[in-house]
């Protein structure tokens, strides 16, 4: 609590200590003490107010709905606007104060020093003093204050703030590390390869900073509303006041300024105000805190209304790194004779296909390739390769290349890349390789669908055969195959034309790199497996900094809760108020209730924004 | 030419609405974003005049919360 919140809380304390004196003696006097307490600095704002010519002012209006009630000979209720408008006030700060401090404490990623090492000696700055190739000293319980290689140690790191990942990564020599984790077990040595301002912790910082400028349009909606709301209600008043003492006469005035009053104490939109912008801080809050940047609160109502997930197979669905399903020899060769063979000849290509049986034949075996055991190496475009293995004439490839070589092959039927083998005396057998699609994929897809996505589209560049077979295993509902790169975009706005005349609103997921574009066209773009890719930051509008699809889930799920946390508020603030207004009207209503429907809705509204935190 | 600047004593979140308003009114402003969560304020306009205009965006704020000032 700040000393001027005690302050506060003091005045609040004395006035209802008199007040409730008041009501105990009945004296005129002790209630007007009790009004002064609560009430001297708002009528001295009100003052200041007028002075600048700002009528609708809250302290105005205030000041005048309790002189309003005093002029009525409502003592105890004048008291109690001035007093309970105080309550409100020092809750709604408090309030806003704690979630906006819980909020970034979330964010708390920031290294406060770095520990440079200059000529052997150790000197404390700020992260922001560093410069390129400069050394620093990362302790454990440190946090990574830039973007650094580790030229000395290894240790594990906390990425958890950054990632929502609770397992430690671990780093060592040559590696590089990303700002914001911290370093949990050894000491590092790391030399500084982005500034500061570079790093992807001021990046991210930024991120979430800025959310709050890229307003939904409930945001856009309260705040219009509020520009009205205040001048109407007010205006509302001034008639209340005036019209009927015109038609009834002067003996009515006292009772119709005292409608009038309440609905200047109700005039203020502070409890929407306050409580939506609250919400959604607190939903974007909540999201990067599992990993998830949100880049504004408009991604949040667009995710909330989504019904179409467009999905880039590769890296997205799939991880994107190819392995060897299965060998299957054919004829006297063995499986390991094929393996060995295959990986030796393909490690000339660079193709990643032909790594990744290079690879898996190092895992399997242990053994690399020496160079020198292949010779007349020779790649033939869009069949495969060939060379000298052994003495052999050896060929790799597709089955038109086995075609062209007269093998007798037989028609694989695993999913994924075939690699058909052959020498000059006929076919050998085959090595399937296959991007490996993620383990909770499927899991995904299917709670997707559970929160109402209807259509689950993935796009790919792959053989209409393969990405069918892919895409069953998966469980979406559309797939576009054989798409080339550039066709993406055209195949992401013929599902936006679809999308055109229903309310719903479409998301790909791209892992960031090469579909930059596709991002930028969907309703909401979402980068996938983003820790330390600038690249894909850049062009998400959010983005998943591990390669956790099941994140989608979830920021689905923030996406709604929060949504349905601001409307609950909007309807709930709003029903109150105009009720009330109401019921003022006709004069059924009295200054109790029209204090309610000021503070009472906001300090309800507020709490109730709070549940976004916690999602 | 935009800047972010941190405001101190914003404490009513209609008072940055309004603030909001009145300096998005400002000559020479092309864009003024004021968070009331952040406590910060991002003002988009015309380098030459930025001096001024960050003096009348001043202004505008004091005009509805006097305690409330631009961090520089």
């Amino acid at each position: 609590m700040t000393k001027s919140q005690k302050i506060d809380l003091i005045k609040i304390g004395v006035s209802a200590v008199l007040y409730v004196l008041g009501f105990v003696t009945g004296n005129f006097w002790v209630f007007m003490a009790a009004y002064a307490v609560a009430a001297y600095e708002t009528i001295w704002e009100a003052i200041m107010g007028v002075i600048h010519l700002e009528l609708l002012d809250e302290n105005f209006l205030m000041t005048i709905a309790s002189l309003g009630a005093i002029y009525c000979g409502e003592y105890p209720e004048a008291v109690a606007v001035m007093l309970f408008y105080q309550v409100g006030e020092f809750f709604e700060n408090y309030a806003v104060n704690n979630s906006r401090k819980s909020i970034a404490g979330l964010m708390d990623i920031k290294a406060e020093f770095a520990n440079r090492l200059v000529g052997g000696r150790e000197e404390k700055v700020e992260p922001e003093e560093l410069h390129l190739d400069d050394i620093i000293l990362v302790r454990p319980g440190e946090k990574i204050p830039v973007d650094g290689i580790v030229t000395e140690g290894s240790s594990s790191l906390d990425t958890a703030a950054l990632t929502g990942e609770s397992i430690p990564r671990d780093v060592s020599e040559g590696e590089e590390i990303i700002s914001g984790t911290i370093n949990l077990t050894g000491l590092l040595k790391v030399r500084v390869t982005s500034v500061y301002e570079d790093s992807t912790v001021a990046k991210v910082l930024d991120l979430v900073e800025n959310a709050s400028s890229k307003k939904a349009a409930v945001e856009k909606f309260i705040t219009k509303f509020a520009h009205y709301y205040t001048p109407i209600v007010v205006g509302c008043a001034v008639a209340l006041a005036v019209i009927p003492t015109v038609i009834l006469g002067w003996s009515a005035f006292s009772e119709w300024l005292y409608r009038a009053m309440i609905f200047l104490v109700i005039s203020c939109p502070c409890a929407l105000v306050i409580s939506v912008p609250l919400s959604l801080f607190a939903g974007v809050g909540s999201a990067s805190r599992q990993g998830i940047l949100v880049k504004g609160s408009n991604y949040l109502e667009a995710l909330s209304k989504v019904d179409t997930f467009a999905f880039d197979k590769t890296g997205t669905l799939t991880t994107g790194r190819f392995a060897v399903t299965k060998v299957s020899p054919a004829g006297s060769i063995s499986e390991a004779e094929l393996l060995e063979m295959t990986a030796v000849c393909e490690s000339m290509s660079n193709h990643p296909i032909a790594d990744s049986i290079a690879a898996y034949w190092l895992n399997t075996t242990g053994k690399a390739e020496e160079p020198g055991r292949v010779s007349d190496y020779e790649e033939l475009s869009g069949r495969g390769i060939s060379c000298l293995y052994k003495g052999r004439k050896v060929y790799l490839g597709n089955s038109r290349l086995m075609e062209q070589v007269g093998a007798k092959y037989k028609e694989a039927d695993d999913i994924g890349s075939i690699v058909y083998a052959a020498d000059e005396n006929g076919y050998l057998g085959y090595i399937a390789v296959a991007d490996q699609i993620r383990d909770n994929s499927q899991s995904t897809l299917a709670e997707l669908k559970a929160l109402g996505v209807k259509r689950e589209v993935m796009l790919t560049g792959d053989r209409k055969e393969i990405a069918e077979v892919v895409a069953g295993e998966i469980g979406v509902t559309d797939v576009l195959s054989e798409l080339l790169p550039g066709q993406k975009v055209e195949a992401l706005e013929k599902l936006l034309a679809d999308e055109a005349d229903s309310k719903g609103r479409l998301v790909f997921v791209g892992d960031g790199i090469n579909d930059a574009p596709v991002l930028a066209r969907a309703d909401v773009g979402i980068a996938m497996g983003a820790f330390g890719s600038d690249a894909a930051v850049e062009a998400a509008d959010v983005v998943i900094m591990t390669d956790d699809i099941s994140k989608l889930s979830a920021v689905m799920r923030i996406a709604r809760k929060t949504m349905a946390i601001c409307r609950e508020n909007v309807v709930f603030a709003l029903g109150i108020k105009f009720a009330i207004l109401i019921l003022g009207a006709i004069g059924l209503a009295n200054m109790w209730e029209a204090v309610f429907a000021d503070v009472g809705v906001a300090i309800i509204a507020i709490l109730n924004s709070m549940r976004a935190l916690k999602l | 030419m935009k800047k972010t600047y941190k405001l101190e004593n914003l404490d009513c979140a209609n008072c940055a609405a309004k603030m909001e308003r009145a300096i998005g009114k400002i000559d020479g402003v092309s864009d003024c974003n004021i968070s009331f969560m952040t406590q910060k304020m991002s003002i988009d306009a015309a380098d030459e005049k930025f001096e001024d205009i960050l003096a009348s965006a001043q202004k505008a704020i004091s005009r509805v919360d006097r305690e409330c000032k631009i961090i520089k």
